[in-house]
């Protein structure tokens, strides 16, 4: 059975335990480096860092409301090949779901990591956050999860946690060694830690943290957010079929689309090593610009634009976890991750798979199945 | 004597296809003749076929040098470098002897030019007669011209010179003029008519007339003997009785002055016995007067036709292989019981296949053709004209039961279950891999009904078009059941070629099927000719391609090794830097395109072509496809030297050979020409993108090197039973050298211990012959108690570690490798056995026969359980051999002590093909055969010595309790194929332990993996003859590789810029040839360009293109793709 813990809380300063408990477990010299984000000394603005000396932790924050980009990236960087130690990563739930992608697409191997997951109760775009922060300084977090737990992220007008954030039915960080709970607990009190996995075990149990139960109300809190965020996850389906359902309209739905290819860069699932936009074959002739120009008087240009998103769509859609960062990147606010996280989950559900939820159930495309789709063959 | 390196193979159904090809692909060449006007022979009728209910003939195809031949739906056609395919040609005689046979040809005369046909089908429309469809089984009409099948590319029109008129019409309207009627040819055929009365002459005239015949008159024998003085003629029609000279008189001097002529006798009904008594003196026949018209047409072209079609052609050839396939049983024969012919929903197992194909009469729609209602119950019914001594058939027909269930569970798909079905039959004989579970499935999961009963009669139901079928069951309880249809499952007859085979001097059996050799069922008795396929007994896909295959590799030893590796014309390599120089040459189609009619239309669109500047040329020509427009192809060419030529023409251009001989005869790469079809398209727009398309393939096509791997010119042999021991002797006697690895003491392998076959043949004998040819042979070396450790690399380069403990540990590098590690009987888990000595298995009932420790004489009762732990999960297949054992084991039993009371419980007695006269043989000699079911298994009783055996007999409806002196199992064979073995291969195995082939139909002998095959037992349970068939054809498929010093991939092959690859290794589990693997060193996805087919499955989940298939570059495809958009 899972070792269930407690992580208790000084004087409401969430983000003062949970670093202890990390710097705690570095101490333990049973890990090398930690992955986390911390507030950078100059701008403050939050970013992953990665951590060998348990006294760099002191700005560590891992439960901010933020992610200004999705880890799993980087912790495919620090894991594709041995790095002679192990490393605790600490991510939210839809970066483990991302890396787990990336593991099977062998970007990155689980065998020297140890992933601590936070439950998500949302994040900010890193524009607003910044704003978020300035406005709260040190209590940014704390204020964040006295409000969020009881169901309020618009704390500041007008700020409020990503349309992605807020329709993710995934919030639990379920792929993780070591859970760290929010969700059901008195945070005023303690933050629930639990190990997931033996590699979990083993470094909680270095740790002599006093043992606890599960909070009575965590499983009808979860399922509270979770029906919560599901139901306006349907709608935003809805709402984008509506705004996408033609060529026209998709159109138009793209149509601030600069090519800057931000997005893609911020995609934590795009993980070619040079994109295909990038190469030769959309280095068009110049004659068939003119070409193009000529059959309908006008094109738009840059061109490929849509073309770009389709593409995209079509290399992702069985893999993307949902996190939102295409919309964090897009700098004309082109709302992506309502049409890819629609278009990723009928894909996903036509192939019956769920992106990073499990390492044992392989890619859609590596899975050959005689007798699927038999209507759109032609078989039947 | 000059050994002749060609082959000719007779037949050109699957089986021929398949022995063709093996011999082209280890570099022959081949003769492939058919006496119909098409390739495919049955086959091509059939849509579906068991067990995945697909096609997948195509995947006989080469996938070696696969660009030496055809890479499309073999149903469409053939064609191969090596090979020559000769239609409606039949075969007048074989003389010579083995590599040096002389062949004589007959080739009907083709009125239609197949080079200038376009497939248009124009001739169709205006063609005023119809005939009877023999493609779909005669429930349709066609035309005089018409496709002989359907879905043929590209199609070749025939006419059917019998049924023609020849009124021309049809060559009037064809475009190409690719028709020409022989009016002229019908005008050289000359008949003199003679008769007394005006009358008679001149309507005889006139009807010879409209035929198109020159017909002449004489109006007494002295006139017309000298009118045959004048010139010759072709065929005489005399009156007998004429005053002066009376037609016998005429008959006897006009013969004995030109014996050669033909003459048919007209008489009145008065003198029929004067004109019998005339044919005895040489007349051909004799019409009775007054004339039916249709009969002397008839009577008149059968004469005709012998004179068109002699056009004897000459073949020298090294050896002959007889694929003649078989004939079908005609339930209008024999009494009719079940009135075939007479009521129209009663049809045979063949018409029912075109009733759901979708180039059938009814368009697939299970409808029936008599009143066009939909179909709500059929019954098939069993053994029809099979298993039948009144008629003389004693034998099964082997595929008829699988054919069934096939046809049952195909209709019960279509109809989404709603369609009740039945099947009736005496045994279901599902003796094949993987056919247990077919039909088991059909029961439970499809809810086929199977009815273990013989109908003996239909007769039409009150309600309209359906059918009452009486039936006893086994029981002897009378039935009635109506079914809206009723089909037949006809057995095999002979084909007509067999007279053939007989006339070569090859024998026949008793029901007059080729017979072949005991132990190599594709030789005969005539060294030199070999058989393959359903020629020498009905058999499925599976195994007339191995048996195909292993007459074409009994015909390669006989024209010995071919050493030629086919060389391809070296052409320069196009440059990728220079820009394109492109010429567009658009066929009008003999002006017939109306599209292209008016100049306007014309001008803009060349303008628009030679705008882009891709474009050098673009102009319009005509009839691309004639002598003359291919002249002007060239000529364009010669003028303008473009680099890439641009076709847009009719179909036949993109099949077949005709593309290349053209790029050849203009001098370009047929890489750097391209065809487009604008032949079907419906307006000037859609010509432009087609072209549009065309141009942009051409501008980025690249320039597609050839890779080789070189090969080791060696075999590696797993196992030294009979199949080990074929294989090796094979490959050794084509020159090459073998390991041949044995894990045992001696090398035989089963045939240590069997006795003889079910037909007498010693297996002694044959391990007597055997077994010294391969110690012996110079090329073969022997690893007895030796084990394989490890084997690795790719077809042509293998590194493989055997051990031994005498020799230790060693490292054999080979080109191919073939496991023929056998199979083993199964041990008993049932019926008392171990329990008490008189419970013995078939083996050790063998076994004691041939040590003579078991006296027949000494036993009074016998029992045999069939299917002991076989055909029930977990060992849910049929061992195929256990019922002829039990059947020969009865009957050598019988013969040594006819006291003896045998008794055997069966399930369905599997005694297939012409084994089942000994099924017969045993039931008359008084062998008692006791029908189970596994539900209800027998009980066996052992106190002390005495074995019981208690048994339901379902004829009487009681339990009976047998004292037993010996009771045998028939255990079944279970592989030796170990699993160390498979992995160390990289090959899989089935369920049940065997070999899985990579199609278990079309590639009944190879791996999945290229270069790994497998033959014998470890295969799939099989008879002694059987075995041998397999390890023929694995040798065979293992020469395509040896025979070549390397091996070419196709141009189109998978590549991968590295430098783009994330090494995500999607590509390597998406690929189904196992061609690609990761290099742990280099850290790199590399492709074997031979195992790769192009298939692009990983170039499809390629996200980024980092995999490509060489010759379709994504800017090329995604600049056709865009040209497609207007």
């Amino acid at each position: 059975m899972a070792i269930t813990a407690k992580i208790n809380v000084k004087d409401n300063d969430i983000s003062a335990a949970i670093r202890e408990f990390f710097i705690s477990v570095l101490d333990t010299e049973d890990v090398s480096a930690i992955l986390i984000p911390q507030h950078l000394p100059m701008k403050k603005m939050l970013m992953p860092t990665l951590v060998t000396d348990p006294q760099k932790l002191e700005t560590a924050d891992p439960l901010a409301p933020c992610f200004p980009m999705n880890a799993a990236r980087l912790v495919s960087r620090l894991t594709r090949k041995p790095i002679g130690g192990k490393i605790l990563v600490v991510l939210r739930p839809c970066e483990i779901r991302a890396f787990y992608e990336l593991v099977k697409l062998n970007q990155g191997t689980m065998d020297e990591l140890i992933i601590a997951g936070v439950d998500c109760l949302g994040a900010y775009k890193n524009s607003d956050y910044l704003r978020f922060l300035k406005q709260h300084g040190d209590k940014a977090t704390e204020i964040f999860y006295q409000n969020a737990l009881n169901g309020k992220t618009e704390i500041t007008e007008g700020i409020d946690i990503s349309p992605a954030c807020k329709s993710c039915e995934n919030p639990i960080p379920e792929g993780a060694d070591i859970l760290i709970g929010l969700l059901g607990a008195d945070i005023s009190n303690h933050l629930m830690i639990q190990a997931q996995s033996p590699k979990g075990e083993a470094v909680l149990k270095r740790l002599n943290l006093s043992e606890a139960e599960e909070p009575s109300s965590r499983k009808e809190a979860v399922s509270a957010l979770i029906s919560k965020r599901s139901s306006y996850r349907d709608e935003i389906f809805l709402k984008t079929h509506e705004a996408t359902d033609t060529l026209d309209k998709l159109n138009n739905y793209l149509a601030n689309c600069v090519n800057c290819y931000n997005c893609r860069v911020a995609c934590p699932v795009c993980y070619c090593k040079e994109c295909v936009f990038v190469t030769d074959v959309f280095n068009h002739e110049p004659y068939q610009y003119i070409k193009w120009a000529k059959r309908k008087g006008m094109i738009k240009m840059p061109a490929d634009t849509v073309f770009y998103h389709l593409t995209r769509m079509a290399h992702i859609s069985a893999a993307c976890v949902g996190c939102g960062q295409c919309s964090n990147a897009c700098p004309n606010d082109i709302p992506l991750a309502e049409l890819f996280r629609m278009v990723a989950w009928q894909t996903q559900k036509a192939f019956d798979y769920t992106a990073g939820k499990s390492l044992d159930e392989k890619p859609p495309l590596s899975v050959f199945r005689e007798d699927e789709f038999q209507e759109i063959v032609g078989i039947k | 004597m000059d050994k002749n390196g060609r082959a000719m193979v007779v037949g050109a159904g699957i089986a021929g296809i398949r022995a063709a090809l093996e011999l082209a692909e280890t570099g022959h060449k081949v003769l492939l003749i058919d006496k119909s006007p098409h390739i495919g022979g049955i086959l091509s009728q059939l849509d579906y076929q068991f067990p995945s209910d697909h096609c997948g003939m195509c995947r006989m195809l080469p996938m070696i040098d696969r660009d030496d031949s055809s890479q499309y739906c073999l149903r469409k056609g053939l064609f191969h470098e090596n090979i020559e395919i000769l239609l409606s040609t039949e075969i007048i005689s074989i003389d010579g002897e083995p590599g040096n046979f002389s062949i004589t040809l007959r080739r009907k005369s083709d009125w239609v030019d197949s080079q200038r046909c376009i497939g248009c089908g124009i001739c169709v429309s205006v063609c005023p007669v119809d005939v009877s469809d023999e493609f779909n089984e005669g429930l349709s009409y066609r035309k005089a011209i018409y496709l002989p099948v359907p879905h043929a590319v590209p199609s070749p029109y025939t006419i059917d010179a019998k049924a023609c008129t020849r009124c021309g019409a049809c060559e009037a309207i064809c475009p190409t003029h690719a028709i020409s009627m022989s009016s002229q040819e019908r005008k050289q055929f000359r008949i003199l008519v003679v008769d007394d009365e005006m009358i008679v002459r001149s309507s005889l005239m006139e009807i010879l007339d409209t035929e198109g015949y020159s017909a002449e008159m004489a109006e007494s024998g002295q006139k017309a003997l000298e009118k045959l003085a004048q010139q010759p003629y072709q065929l005489m029609l005399t009156d007998i009785k004429m005053p002066g000279m009376d037609g016998v008189e005429l008959l006897q001097k006009a013969k004995s002055l030109y014996p050669d002529l033909p003459v048919v006798m007209m008489t009145a009904y008065a003198t029929v016995e004067t004109a019998v008594e005339a044919m005895k003196i040489g007349a051909l026949e004799y019409l009775i007067k007054p004339f039916d018209t249709e009969a002397i047409i008839d009577k008149v072209f059968k004469v005709y036709e012998k004179f068109e079609l002699v056009h004897a052609r000459k073949e020298e050839v090294g050896a002959v292989i007889l694929t003649g396939g078989t004939a079908f049983f005609d339930p209008k024969q024999d009494k009719n019981t079940y009135y075939y012919g007479l009521l129209p929903n009663v049809m045979t197992s063949l018409e029912f296949e075109r009733i759901f194909s979708g180039t059938g009469p009814t368009q697939g729609n299970l409808v029936r053709l008599s009143d066009g209602k939909p179909i709500r119950k059929i019954a098939w019914l069993q053994c029809v004209g099979s298993r039948d001594i009144q008629i003389n058939a004693d034998f099964c027909s082997s595929v008829c039961c699988m054919f069934s269930i096939k046809e049952a569970r195909i209709v019960k798909e279509k109809s989404n279950g709603s369609i009740e079905t039945v099947l009736f039959y005496m045994d279901m004989r599902t003796d094949g891999k993987s056919f247990q579970r077919y039909r088991d499935q059909a029961e439970s999961l499809h809810g086929i009904r199977f009815e273990r009963a013989k109908v003996h009669s239909i007769a039409p139901d009150a309600d309209a078009g359906d059918l009452m079928l009486r039936y006893t069951d086994i029981s002897g309880k009378l039935h009635e059941e109506t079914a809206d249809m009723v089909v037949l499952a006809v057995g095999q007859r002979p084909s007509s070629a067999a007279k053939l085979a007989e006339s070569v001097g090859i024998g026949l059996n008793s029901w007059g099927f080729v017979q072949t050799s005991p132990f190599s069922p594709s030789k005969t008795n005539r060294p030199g000719i070999f058989i393959g396929g359903s020629f020498s007994g009905l058999k499925d896909i599976s195994e007339s391609v191995i048996q195909a295959s292993a007459a074409a590799f009994n015909a390669s030893k006989t024209i010995q090794r071919a050493t030629c590796n086919v060389q391809r014309a070296k052409t320069d390599a196009p440059l990728l830097q220079k820009p394109p120089r492109i010429l567009v040459a658009v066929c009008v189609c003999g002006n017939k395109n109306p599209l292209l009619r008016g100049a306007g239309v014309c001008q803009e669109l060349v303008k628009e072509w030679m705008s882009d500047p891709a474009v050098i040329v673009a102009e319009f020509t005509d009839q691309i496809c004639s002598e003359q427009g291919e002249k002007s192809l060239a000529e364009l060419v010669g003028k303008h030297k473009p680099d890439q030529v641009l076709i847009a023409a009719c179909l036949p251009y993109v099949y077949g050979k005709r593309r290349r001989e053209l790029s050849q005869r203009i001098g370009i790469d047929p890489l750097l020409t391209e065809v487009v079809d604008i032949s079907s398209l419906s307006d000037s727009e859609m010509i432009r993108c087609a072209v549009g398309m065309g141009i942009e393939k051409l501008r980025r096509m690249e320039d597609l090197p050839i890779e080789t791997l070189p090969v080791k010119q060696k075999a590696l042999v797993v196992g030294g039973g009979i199949a080990g021991m074929t294989a090796a002797l094979g490959i050794a006697d084509h020159g090459f050298e073998v390991d041949l690895v044995e894990q045992g003491e001696k090398l035989g392998g089963n045939l240590l211990w069997l006795n003889s076959s079910i037909e007498g043949y010693s297996m002694q004998t044959l391990l007597e012959e055997t077994l010294p040819k391969v110690e012996k042979h110079p090329l073969i070396h022997v690893h007895t108690q030796t084990r394989v450790v490890s084997s690795y690399g790719q077809a042509g380069d293998f590194i493989t570690t055997i051990e031994s403990k005498e020799t230790g540990v060693q490292t054999i590098g080979h080109g191919v490798s073939i496991l023929a590690v056998g199979g083993t009987e199964a041990i008993p888990t049932a019926y008392g056995y171990g329990k008490s000595s008189n419970i013995v298995t078939q083996k050790e009932l063998e076994e004691k026969l041939r040590n003579k420790t078991l006296d027949p004489l000494k036993l009074g009762t016998v029992v045999m359980i069939q299917c002991v732990g076989s055909r029930e999960e977990p060992r849910n297949y049929c061992s195929r051999v256990c019922c002829p054992t039990s059947l020969k084991h009865a009957l050598y039993l019988k013969e040594q002590n006819p006291d003896i009371d045998i008794y055997v419980l069966y399930r369905d007695m599997m005694s297939c093909g012409f084994a089942e006269a000994y099924y017969t043989q045993a039931r008359k000699s008084g062998v008692i055969f006791i029908q189970y079911d596994p539900s209800n298994k027998p009980e066996v009783k052992i106190s002390g010595n005495e074995v019981r055996v208690i048994a339901d007999e379902p004829i009487i409806g009681k339990k009976i309790e047998i004292a037993a002196d010996l009771l045998v199992l028939a255990a079944g064979i279970v592989p030796n194929l170990s699993n160390s073995l498979t992995h160390a291969f990289g090959v899989s195995s089935d369920q049940d332990g065997f070999f899985q082939e990579a199609d278990s139909k079309w590639r009944p002998t190879d791996s999945m993996t290229e270069g790994i095959f497998a033959c014998g037992l470890a295969h799939s349970p099989r008879s002694v003859s059987e075995s041998v068939a397999t390890a023929e054809a694995a040798a065979q498929r293992a020469l395509r590789i040896l025979t070549k010093n390397q091996l070419s991939a196709g141009r189109v092959t998978a590549k991968v810029h590295h430098s783009l690859c994330s090494l995500c290794e999607r590509c390597i589990e998406a690929c189904p040839y196992e061609a690609r693997m990761i290099d742990p060193e280099e850290e790199k996805v590399m492709v074997n360009p031979a195992r790769c087919q192009g298939c692009g499955s990983c170039a499809t989940v390629c996200p980024n293109g980092a995999s490509y298939i060489q010759g379709f570059s994504r800017q090329q495809m995604l600049a056709v793709i865009d040209a497609a958009f207007i």
